[in-house]
């Protein structure tokens, strides 16, 4: 009977030249299809990537209902029957810092998924940097490179990637200034005080965070049963269940209230919090980050 | 061993079970091996799991489960034996065995194989001399001395033979090769059967002084044969013998085979307490007891259950004969035509070739029919009459009938059952005061007892017979007032028979009532075929009949065994030898039964033999034997799958139901694996032939087919008029044919092709008898030929060209019909276009056609009416010549004069000739489709 879960690449972190040589073939790939994903996004919202968060006007538009009635231009409004809403220009010099986990329990694929968690994450994180990189924006990297506003800022991004030997375990945050969005896409698989008191200093420093968390189903479903030894790739440390099927239910629990609690904590800070399965189309949860990156900061206190 | 019956064949391998404790202990310190799993979020799961609850030891009643696997395997590789045999232990130095294996022995021969190598195997022990005769074999095999090695080949040699022992004569055999030995061991193997000589064989070795006698006897209570089979009236009676003295009674089904070994019928038959014979009847219609090749008991298995059967119970072969045969012009009026109408069904007729008397006799005769049917003949000549004498006393059964000229002849002829008066009788006449006669009475002394009297026949003229004393008991039928109708009385071995009327209706209407019909049929049942092979008794005298189909000693027909001989005929009753084993003899077209029980023969059972020692009985032993080892290692299977399964399920695999689902299949796919001995997969068949591409290109499409002559220019006109007219017809029909197809008539299939183009060419050779007779074939089964001469400019003049000579040749070889020019009111005019001329490149020939004998018009019709589509078409025009277009879709060839109407009227006869081959008279009947309508609408 084959194991549900594999480990996609080898996870021999200290031989670096054949971790770079793998990375440089998956890459491309993944930019290939991180493109094909973003022009399936563009085509859907044509127009509105001007319009967002920023200071010089854009355009009214009539309110519609449930809008904040903050965002309702009265000066316009008055001269006429109508309610106008009033538009700021996208800020053209946003920076948005992508980050995508790089540690060994992303290497995890279970044979419902069609890719590992790592796979995923790289597609999601070059797909909103090429997303970004067309409006004009800056995207920068955590320790691996600084903000630069390029059209082909996920190709460079893709070639940093490519040649980066080592990439630390943790993003080294505190080069995040204020007004700047940061992306996190991991497993988020740390206990929940750990991860929170990483990025707490974010919240502190008025960054605006958006974490993805890429999950395989069968990590969320546990769909093991019998006598069963599990193994953890980053530790090496190993269990042995004699029946697993008896701890679903617990595991599950657990699991998804790890998942809440991360989920309220950033909703509480105003960032968003996103899941994406690797069984599910990639495009989902780029789709969602994507409106929260467009959705304008001072639109944020109305949620 | 521990008071039980049982045995092991190898009991060293239960010190095994010695280990079984390590294996426990083993058992119970493996635990099933984990799956493995990568799982990354380990640390979440960790906080649920209890690494100290995972069970290291399997449950105890697993442990035991596989104990009791073990110890069963054990037991079984030890080969136990429940009830073993207790060998007999021959005494002596020497050690002889009278084996039987004649038929009776085939039931439980591996029984016999088995005693007999027992015994070799503890003589082997001992070191003894071994002596080994098998009764069935030849009396000049010799008997020994041999070794433990060399008895046990020849034992693992020796089968049942399907022939009766001889064991006088093995005993003498044995005696002989026994001489000047001492301390003989005797055992008798025998097939508990009595057999001729048996006291003479049992004084010869009771001679020798053996120390130790050893006897078996079968137990023969269900040994059945086959005596004999008789032919009865409405059944087939079979004789079934079994051993004598057996009280309780026993149920046999019969059935029989077809001379390809079809099993077509079957009876039952039951033998009564006590009874040692008894009858079972195959009540089946004549036609299909006429088919049977061999009967048999099933689940007998030995040959004396089969009983084949030859000629004599096959289809009567007749001989009819008539002083003077009607025209044929007239066959109801024939003498013959009601007897071979009733005849036909269930019997073979033979009639002469020969018109003289005496010569169609003795033709007949000749080839030994079993019944010779005379048609009022009067006077036999006198070389004749001693031949058919002397046929009827060896069993022949003769039959007349009487007429005109039988009531003429003098008396004084024997060869009738009564003494006839001269002339006939009539009643009913205008003369006469008397009525018609019905058939009243079939006495039961007759040959007919038992048929209905046939009350509606009536009898109007008859021969009479001489009321002589035994003229009752010679009455087969007998009309109402008493007078015979049919008589018959028996000469030698055969039968005469008189029908008092003639064959024809012309006296009674007996030959057109049912019950002449089954009167016949009653005669050729009791008649027996003479000669048993009508192919080799032209003159010659009784050869020896080779080998056939031969009886195996299982009781199944197979092919004839290397050393059978040819059987002897002509020397009576030929003995069952194994030179002649019984089955049949002959070939295909005849054969000869040659069976192993006599009609008279009965199963006896053997008499204990009186020796000087006392005779110890052996049985034939692994009867009650029985043993465990196949069981055994069953049980330890299906054991080793429940723990399988039970591993499956401890695992969790059943959990998941695609899984379970795939084990479980896999599980079965091995249980069947196990049982099926070999499973070959069956190649599908390909019954491609040669020439099928050829053929499926012809006929996926309509072509119009011409004959390549070799002559170049010839042929490449022909293509391109074809080619033209294939054009035209697509353009201006519905008919859309493919390219031309060029055949060679002398090879290729014809069949393909409604219509056939045949330029002729003087120039060419003559198609041979061979090549003219395919094409006639063609033309009798559907096809059409137009024969082109392509001279109507040159053959103006009378004279036959030499194209026409030609074909006139080429036609004087076939069956041509009578020909005419089309008439004007032939469907062919208006099959498409309306035309009255068929012109080609010249427009001076006629287009000749099949001559409508039979079509009728009567003026008013603008199409005659007529059946069928003229197989041949001749014109002289160059039809191909005026069609041929070139590669540019140019006409290639002029016309005479050149004239482009004539082109197309050229072109549109094509049309018409096509539409012709393809729809036959159907536009002869749509011409007159409004009138039709007209009609409906009244």
């Amino acid at each position: 009977m084959a194991a549900v879960g594999t480990i996609t690449a080898p996870a021999g972190r200290t031989d670096a030249l054949s971790r770079a040589r793998q990375r440089a073939a998956l890459v491309p790939d993944l930019l290939v299809e991180a493109q094909r994903i973003v022009a399936s996004v563009i085509t859907g919202w044509h127009g509105r990537r001007k319009r967002g968060a920023g200071e010089n006007f854009w355009q009214f538009r009539p309110y519609s209902e449930g809008e904040a009635m903050a965002r309702i231009d009265w000066r316009r409004s008055a001269r006429d029957e109508h309610t106008y809403v009033r538009d700021n220009e996208w800020e053209a010099a946003h920076t948005v810092w992508l980050w995508a986990d790089p540690s060994a329990s992303m290497l995890y694929k279970s044979v419902h998924a069609t890719v590992s968690k790592e796979s995923r994450a790289l597609v999601l994180t070059l797909a909103l940097a090429e997303l970004l990189s067309r409006s004009g924006e800056r995207i920068a990297w955590p320790g691996l490179s600084d903000p630069v506003a390029a059209r082909n800022g996920a190709e460079r991004l893709a070639a940093r990637l490519t040649h980066a030997t080592e990439l630390p375990a943790q993003p080294p945050l505190d080069m995040i200034r204020r007004f700047s969005d940061c992306v996190i896409v991991s497993d988020f698989l740390d206990p929940v005080e750990e991860t929170m008191a990483r990025l707490a200093p974010l919240a502190e420093r008025g960054v605006r965070a958006h974490l993805i968390e890429v999950a395989d189903r069968a990590e969320e479903t546990f769909p093991y049963a019998g006598r069963t030894e599990f193994r953890d790739p980053e530790t090496g440390q190993r269990l042995t269940a004699g029946r697993a099927e008896t701890f679903a239910a617990d595991y599950s629990a657990l699991y998804m209230a790890r998942r809440e609690e991360l989920a309220r904590w950033a909703r509480r800070l105003g960032w968003s919090f996103t899941v994406n399965h690797t069984d599910e189309l990639a495009s989902h949860a780029l789709v969602q980050v994507h409106m929260a990156l467009s959705e304008p900061a001072g639109f944020r206190g109305a949620h | 061993m521990f008071g039980l019956p049982l045995a092991f064949a190898a009991p060293a391998v239960l010190a095994g079970l010695v280990a079984l404790p390590v294996i426990w202990w083993l058992l119970r310190m493996t635990p099933p091996r984990p799956r493995e799993e990568v799982f990354a979020p380990l640390k979440i799961l960790a906080r649920v799991l209890k690494p100290e609850e995972t069970p290291h030891q399997s449950p105890w009643w697993l442990t035991l489960l596989r104990l009791i696997m073990a110890a069963l395997l054990i037991f079984a590789l030890a080969g136990p034996v429940w009830n073993p045999q207790q060998p007999v232990a021959a005494q002596g130095k020497s050690v002889a065995i009278l084996l039987d294996n004649g038929w009776a022995s085939a039931p439980g021969w591996e029984d016999r194989v088995a005693a007999a190598r027992a015994l070799i195997d503890t003589a082997g022990d001992s070191n003894a001399r071994i002596f080994l005769s098998l009764t069935a074999e030849k009396p000049n095999t010799p008997a020994g001395p041999f070794d433990a090695a060399a008895a046990l080949d020849r034992l693992a040699a020796a089968t049942p033979r399907p022939v009766p022992g001889d064991r006088a004569a093995h005993a003498a055999a044995l005696a002989t090769a026994l001489a000047g030995e001492t301390g003989i061991s005797l055992a008798l193997l025998t097939d508990g059967m009595a057999l001729p000589g048996d006291e003479q064989a049992f004084a010869t070795l009771s001679a020798l002084q053996p120390v130790f006698v050893a006897l078996a006897r079968p137990d023969n209570g269900q040994l059945m044969a086959i005596s004999t089979t008789a032919n009865g009236a409405s059944s087939l009676d079979v004789t079934l013998i079994r051993p004598e003295g057996l009280a309780a009674s026993s149920i046999a089904r019969l059935a029989a085979l077809d001379s390809r070994g079809r099993r077509i019928a079957e009876a039952d038959a039951v033998f009564a307490p006590g009874a040692d014979s008894t009858t079972a009847a195959f009540a089946v219609p004549f036609e299909l007891r006429n088919d049977f090749a061999a009967v048999f008991v099933e689940g007998q298995r030995q040959a004396g259950s089969t009983h084949v059967m030859d000629d004599n119970q096959r289809r009567r072969r007749v001989g009819l004969l008539a002083a003077s045969d009607a025209d044929s012009a007239q066959p109801l009026l024939s003498p013959l035509f009601y007897i071979r109408r009733a005849l036909g069904e269930f019997a073979d007729i033979i009639e002469p070739q020969k018109q003289e008397l005496a010569d169609a006799i003795a033709e007949l005769i000749e080839q030994k029919p079993a019944i010779i049917v005379m048609a009022d003949i009067g006077v036999i000549p006198d070389e004749a009459r001693e031949a058919l004498t002397a046929w009827v006393e060896g069993g022949g059964l003769l039959v007349r009938f009487a007429g005109p000229r039988m009531a003429a002849a003098p008396e004084g002829d024997d060869l009738l059952p009564v003494r006839l008066r001269t002339g006939e009788r009539a009643l009913g006449g205008t003369l006469s005061w008397t009525e018609p006669q019905p058939v009243t009475s079939l006495p039961d002394t007759g040959g007919f007892a038992g048929l209905p009297a046939p009350r509606d026949v009536t009898v109007e003229r008859q021969v009479l017979a001489e009321p002589d004393p035994d003229i009752v008991e010679r009455t087969w039928a007998a009309l109402g007032d008493g007078t015979p109708l049919v008589t018959g009385a028996a000469r030698g071995r055969g039968t005469l028979v008189l029908f008092h009327v003639t064959p024809e209706a012309t006296w009674s209407s007996l030959p057109i009532s049912g019950s002449f019909v089954e009167m016949l049929r009653r005669i050729v049942q009791v008649s027996r075929n003479q000669g048993v092979l009508a192919a080799r008794t032209a003159g010659q005298a009784a050869q020896p009949v080779p080998p056939y189909r031969m009886i195996g000693a299982d009781g199944a027909l197979t092919a004839p065994p290397p050393d059978a001989r040819p059987l002897d005929v002509a020397a009576g009753e030929p003995a069952v030898t194994l030179d002649n084993p019984p089955g049949l003899y002959g070939s295909a077209e005849g054969v000869v039964a040659h069976n192993l029980l006599k009609a008279d023969a009965r199963l006896t059972p053997m008499a204990t033999p009186q020796f000087g020692v006392p005779v110890s009985a052996l049985a034939y032993g692994t009867d009650t034997s029985l043993k465990l080892k196949g069981p055994l290692l069953a049980a330890a299977l299906v054991l080793l799958g429940l723990d399988s399964l039970i591993m499956l399920w401890m695992s969790g695999a059943l959990t998941r139901r695609r899984a379970m689902a795939s084990a479980t299949g896999l599980f079965a796919l091995a249980l069947v694996a196990g049982a099926m001995p070999d499973a070959r997969a069956q190649s599908a068949g390909d019954d491609a032939k040669p020439g099928d591409a050829e053929a499926l290109r012809a006929i996926s499409q309509t072509r119009i087919a011409y004959v390549v002559t070799g002559n170049a220019g010839i042929d490449s006109v022909s293509r391109a008029g074809l080619a033209g007219l294939t054009r035209f017809l697509i353009e201006k029909t519905a008919l859309e044919p493919a390219e031309p197809a060029g055949i060679d008539v002398s090879s290729d299939e014809l069949s393909f092709y409604p219509l056939i183009y045949w330029p002729v060419d003087p120039a060419t050779d003559m198609p041979d008898a061979a090549t003219l007779a395919r094409v006639d074939a063609y033309m009798k089964n559907g096809g059409t030929v137009l024969f082109d001469t392509r001279d109507a400019l040159s053959a103006g003049f009378g004279g036959a060209s030499p194209a026409n000579q030609r074909l006139r040749d080429m036609l004087s070889a076939m069956n041509v019909p009578p020909l005419e020019p089309v008439p004007p009111d032939h469907v062919l005019t208006k099959s498409f276009f309306i035309l009255t001329a068929f012109p080609g490149r010249y427009d001076s020939s006629p287009l000749w056609v099949a001559a409508s004998l039979e079509a009728s018009n009567d003026g008013s019709r603008p199409v005659r009416t007529g059946d069928g589509v003229s197989p041949i078409l001749i014109t002289g025009n160059d039809m191909a010549g005026a069609w041929a277009i070139g590669g540019d879709g140019q006409y290639i060839l002029p016309t005479v004069p050149n004239n482009p109407l004539q082109r197309t009227y050229a072109l549109r006869a094509g049309v018409n000739i096509m539409m012709y081959m393809l729809t036959g008279n159907y536009k002869a009947d749509q011409v007159h489709i409004p009138a039709l309508l007209e009609r409906l609408g009244q």
